[in-house]
């Protein structure tokens, strides 16, 4: 009897605990979705936080289950979003996303990464070049790939005429500057001043900074197709919720974050990637993201950097900034949340 | 002296000619970047490379697993696909007449054009490298087969027919035998090219890979590693050219006596 009792009971904390854990189990199975996040560049802490966000699982817990492809050099990012090879991409810039939709590609940005210009360009203090009047005549070097149109920016701003200014365009390395050859380099913050810094003596540089001279190309967007936009709002929402997580994250355990980036690309320069990830955390919250938080899109900045590429002719008609750029996504995640 | 111990010496002797011409080479490099001064920038010690794949040995043996069989799987395909086109194309004038341009102008076209669509079909899969470097492989094995068969004598040919030999028994007893050293000239160089296909097409955004380690390295400025990777890559393509040309002993064993 007692046996039997036992069972029964038994049978009945079964019954109860199988359907505790049955709708949490079948909830977590069936709401993971397959997306693929499309960089812009090689594995490296300038995307600490998606890697970090993976890692730790944040995208799993907003039922995303997610692939992050690395870019390179052959790869336009913009492509493989818009034509669905991948979900959501961080793309080039701003610069880049308006070329791109007014060539007629079904994408939007749904959120900003670096709020002030990456690029920095770089002279030697004791060179020629004391000030940006002196670029004329002189060797300049910058990527034909959205830098160009920052070099334009600080140029027209000063009234100098650019077709006096040598202007190539910069292959991989910064050899050429380090060895002379070479007056002014186009740098990022995070990367190519690093290497520059590795090879001479920081004090020995001078930079002009974009912004010093009017500029802001606010870069590395995050987009998604149209259709993605329109069709999954929740995806995008949790997309974006699980990858500023992981970017505070991140930045709150810089050391944890640069070992998850080196795990997948272990040949990789630890003291160059930790001084990039400080770099790239500064870009991404600087201008407004203080205030608005990460990933946050400034209207200002990039309508002055519309109307720019278009009277540059890199736009062949207006872009309407408010369309191409949908902040929705980001506004329905509570502000606290967004904040660095 | 045995029979077998005689017919091994050869072979022994030719890989220790081999590995002293590679200590030789690898002590010339250290000793001329010590004496010279060289820049690190430009070609840094064989020994600091040595050490620095040492320090990261899983990175260089992953990519060189994922590597190698890419290249084996796009070099397989495209060897049975080459030497059956081959036999088609030898057999039947009228397809030759019609295919064979189409292959030639897919030729024309450079592979690294092909990349990004390959990736948008295939993602980053290890088919997608497979059938970059089945692009490069296929096409020099056609030809060298087609051209091996039709180099035999005819008057092999007719012999053979005129015991009754079927279309089939032809091919395989005196046509395929006759065209073997030709096909497999064309595998050596099949060995290189799928090995290079198989790096270009890591080069489109995958994560493991020789050629992955090759990108980073280049455009991290890491001079060292791309070395590293340079010297993993030459090792893989040395030891693949060192199997096929292995095989060619063994199946083309004439080829010995008749030189």
């Amino acid at each position: 009897m007692t046996i039997r009792r036992l069972l029964t009971l038994l049978a009945c904390t079964a019954t109860l605990a199988v359907a505790q854990l049955t709708p949490a189990a079948a909830a977590d199975a069936k709401a993971q979705v397959k997306a693929s996040l499309r960089l812009k560049w090689l594995p490296q802490t300038q995307f600490a936080g998606f890697y970090y966000a993976l890692e730790k699982g944040y995208y799993k817990q907003e039922g995303i289950d997610l692939t992050i492809n690395p870019g390179g050099p052959n790869l336009l990012t913009e492509n493989l979003v818009a034509t669905g090879a991948d979900t959501f991409g961080l793309s080039g810039g701003s610069d880049s996303v308006m070329a791109a939709i007014d060539k007629g590609m079904p994408i939007v940005s749904v959120g900003v990464a670096h709020q002030i210009t990456p690029f920095v360009f770089v002279t030697r203090k004791d060179g020629p070049v004391k000030t940006l009047k002196d670029f004329e005549g002189k060797k300049v070097t910058t990527w034909f790939t959205g830098a160009n149109y920052v070099l334009f920016g600080m140029l027209g701003n000063e009234g100098i005429d650019r077709a006096k200014v040598d202007i190539q365009p910069q292959q991989v390395s910064v050899t050429p500057f380090v060895n002379g050859d070479i007056d002014v380099v186009t740098a990022t913050w995070y990367n190519e001043l690093n290497t520059i810094k590795g090879r001479m003596k920081a004090d020995d540089l001078k930079y002009f900074v974009a912004e010093d001279y009017g500029i802001t190309f606010p870069r590395d967007t995050l987009i998604v197709s149209r259709d993605t936009a329109a069709k999954q709002p929740q995806l995008v929402e949790g997309f974006l919720r699980a990858s500023i997580r992981g970017w505070r994250d991140a930045m709150a355990n810089p050391k944890e974050a640069v070992d998850i980036v080196m795990k997948t690309s272990p040949t990789l320069d630890r003291a160059h990637q930790e001084a990039m990830l400080t770099e790239a955390y500064r870009l991404m919250t600087s201008g407004k993201a203080k205030t608005e938080g990460l990933f946050t899109i400034d209207p200002v900045a990039l309508q002055k950097a519309e109307e720019f590429l278009l009277k540059n002719n890199v736009l062949t008609k207006k872009v309407d900034v408010s369309v191409a750029f949908d902040d929705r996504f980001l506004k329905a995640i509570p502000m606290q949340d967004r904040l660095p | 002296m045995s029979a077998a111990a005689a017919a091994l010496r050869p072979a022994a002797m030719s890989v220790l000619r081999g590995a002293a011409a590679l200590l030789v080479v690898a002590a010339l490099w250290e000793g001329l970047v010590i004496a010279t001064g060289v820049k690190p920038y430009y070609l840094p010690r064989l020994s600091v490379i040595l050490q620095s794949i040492a320090q990261v040995p899983d990175a260089y043996i992953a990519g060189f697993l994922r590597t190698a069989s890419e290249t084996l799987l796009g070099f397989s395909v495209g060897a049975v696909v080459g030497v059956f086109n081959g036999v088609v194309f030898s057999q039947s004038r009228r397809l030759r007449e019609v295919i064979f341009p189409l292959f030639v102008i897919s030729q024309t076209i450079p592979v690294i054009a092909f990349g990004a669509v390959v990736v948008l079909w295939f993602g980053n899969t290890i088919l997608a490298k497979a059938v970059i470097a089945f692009y490069l492989t296929f096409f020099p094995v056609t030809v060298n087969t087609l051209n091996g068969i039709e180099s035999v004598d005819p008057r092999q040919v007719d012999l053979l027919r005129s015991f009754g030999a079927s279309r089939f028994k032809l091919m395989r007893q005196l046509l395929l035998p006759a065209a073997l050293p030709q096909i497999f000239v064309a595998l050596r160089l099949a060995c290189t090219l799928s090995l290079l296909g198989a790096i270009a097409g890591e080069w489109f955004g995958d994560t493991v890979g020789l050629g992955v380690l090759l990108l980073q390295a280049m455009y991290n400025e890491q001079v060292v590693a791309l070395w590293a990777a340079i010297l993993v890559a030459g090792l893989l393509g040395t030891t693949f050219y060192g199997l096929v040309a292995l095989a060619e002993k063994k199946f083309v064993f004439w080829k010995a006596e008749q030189t």
